[in-house]
């Protein structure tokens, strides 16, 4: 979010720093860095309606619609893969109830629910949250899924991929601890390196 | 009405198998199809098994169960498809773009520039209008807690809040004809 100015040699220089660091060492940089930690601690002021043991409900300061909440993770999390089952349970019973305090309490005749897991998915803060948007007919929000049909032997072949993934990622259990091992050969680091870096 | 929505639910039919649909994750309380006609390749939804058309009506337990596997889904999706983004998108409602009266879960996998737009316009707003917001928002949040594990009177109940047309049969036919091109 906060955009900085630094030099290519500044990013080269930071890179190459933060490639050398353990993930315990790298998750206190990302800590230092992020502006939601400071917000979930306090050193920065947002308007919160809603704190508890794991997260904490900010209203947007660039809603889509008014009364747009981020939820975000008390733990420095960048993607939501790196979260532990227990409190994606519990984040999203707290989605929930967000959207259900939209319905009642400011007229939202729907809500959408975003996760943005990556820059490519258009993720711009280094910090996991989810967003609750609440929305109204004709509200000029429209989020563009076009559609990409696919043949049968696309069909299978993803299919199949997909599941052979899951139980890799079962396998795996706990998907976190995977990522924070160096050298495995999931992707997760690199994205949240990537996402530090920016 | 909660049977007569069920049987002409096509997301019913795609969990009781009457419709074929190519499945990637199934438990007692949820499955995972790939959409095939979706954003990008690999694009899945995850449902409840149970009818329930929209969020505020999933029991929290079933909640935790359908983002936990929406959670490895979307790991799946990085690790087996190289995908470099994933998306989780909900909508709930028919304003936020609902089209089916089941609740799901859209996990898409994402490249860039892939033509997938959820971003949005930021609406500027008064000093006043956030204040009474905020406080509007805390005057129903304070009420949050106390976790249902399974709460079976919320299955059966309609809430107040959900609009009359979302549950009538014309919408529910309007929600099969949206949902025919899932082979």
């Amino acid at each position: 979010m906060a955009e900085q100015n630094i030099s290519p040699e500044q990013i080269k220089a930071l890179q190459e720093k933060i490639k050398q660091m353990s993930p315990e060492e790298l998750k206190e940089f990302q800590k230092k860095q992020c502006i939601f930690c400071q917000i979930v601690a306090g050193k920065v002021q947002s308007r919160k309606v809603y704190e508890d043991e794991k997260v904490v409900g900010i209203l947007d300061i660039n809603p889509a619609n008014p009364g747009h909440v981020l939820l975000l993770t008390k733990e420095h999390y960048t993607i939501m893969p790196q979260i532990p089952d227990e409190d994606v349970a519990h984040t999203f019973m707290i989605v929930k109830s967000l959207s259900n305090s939209m319905l009642r309490g400011i007229d939202a005749q729907g809500t959408n629910v975003i996760v943005a897991n990556g820059i490519a998915a258009g993720q711009r803060a280094q910090h996991f949250m989810v967003h609750i948007i609440p929305r109204k007919d004709n509200d000029n929000i429209n989020f563009i899924l076009p559609q990409k049909p696919m043949d049968e032997k696309q069909i299978e072949a993803i299919g199949n991929k997909l599941i052979a993934g899951l139980q890799g990622v079962e396998k795996n259990d706990a998907v976190q601890e995977k990522a924070e091992q160096k050298g495995s050969s999931v992707s997760l680091d690199e994205i949240s390196r990537l996402m530090g870096a920016r | 009405m909660a049977d007569k929505a069920k049987e002409s639910c096509l997301v019913c039919q795609i969990i009781g198998n009457k419709i074929p649909s190519k499945k990637v994750y199934e438990d007692d309380l949820a499955m995972a199809v790939l959409d095939v006609n979706g954003a990008n390749p690999g694009h899945c939804f995850v449902m409840p098994k149970n009818h329930y058309p929209i969020i505020e009506q999933v029991p929290d337990l079933e909640i935790g169960r359908l983002f936990q596997v929406s959670n490895k889904i979307s790991s799946a999706i990085f690790e087996s498809l190289g995908a470099q983004g994933t998306n989780i998108f909900v909508a709930n409602g028919i304003p936020a773009g609902q089209t089916v009266a089941h609740f799901a879960i859209n996990i898409i996998p994402r490249m860039e520039n892939d033509g997938i737009n959820l971003q949005w316009q930021p609406k500027q707003l008064s000093e006043e209008e956030i204040s009474t917001i905020e406080l509007r928002l805390k005057e129903q949040t304070k009420n949050i807690g106390n976790f249902e594990k399974h709460d079976a009177k919320m299955q059966a109940r309609k809430p107040a809040f959900l609009p009359d047309k979302f549950l009538s049969e014309d919408e529910e036919e309007y929600f099969t004809r949206q949902m025919r091109r899932v082979p």
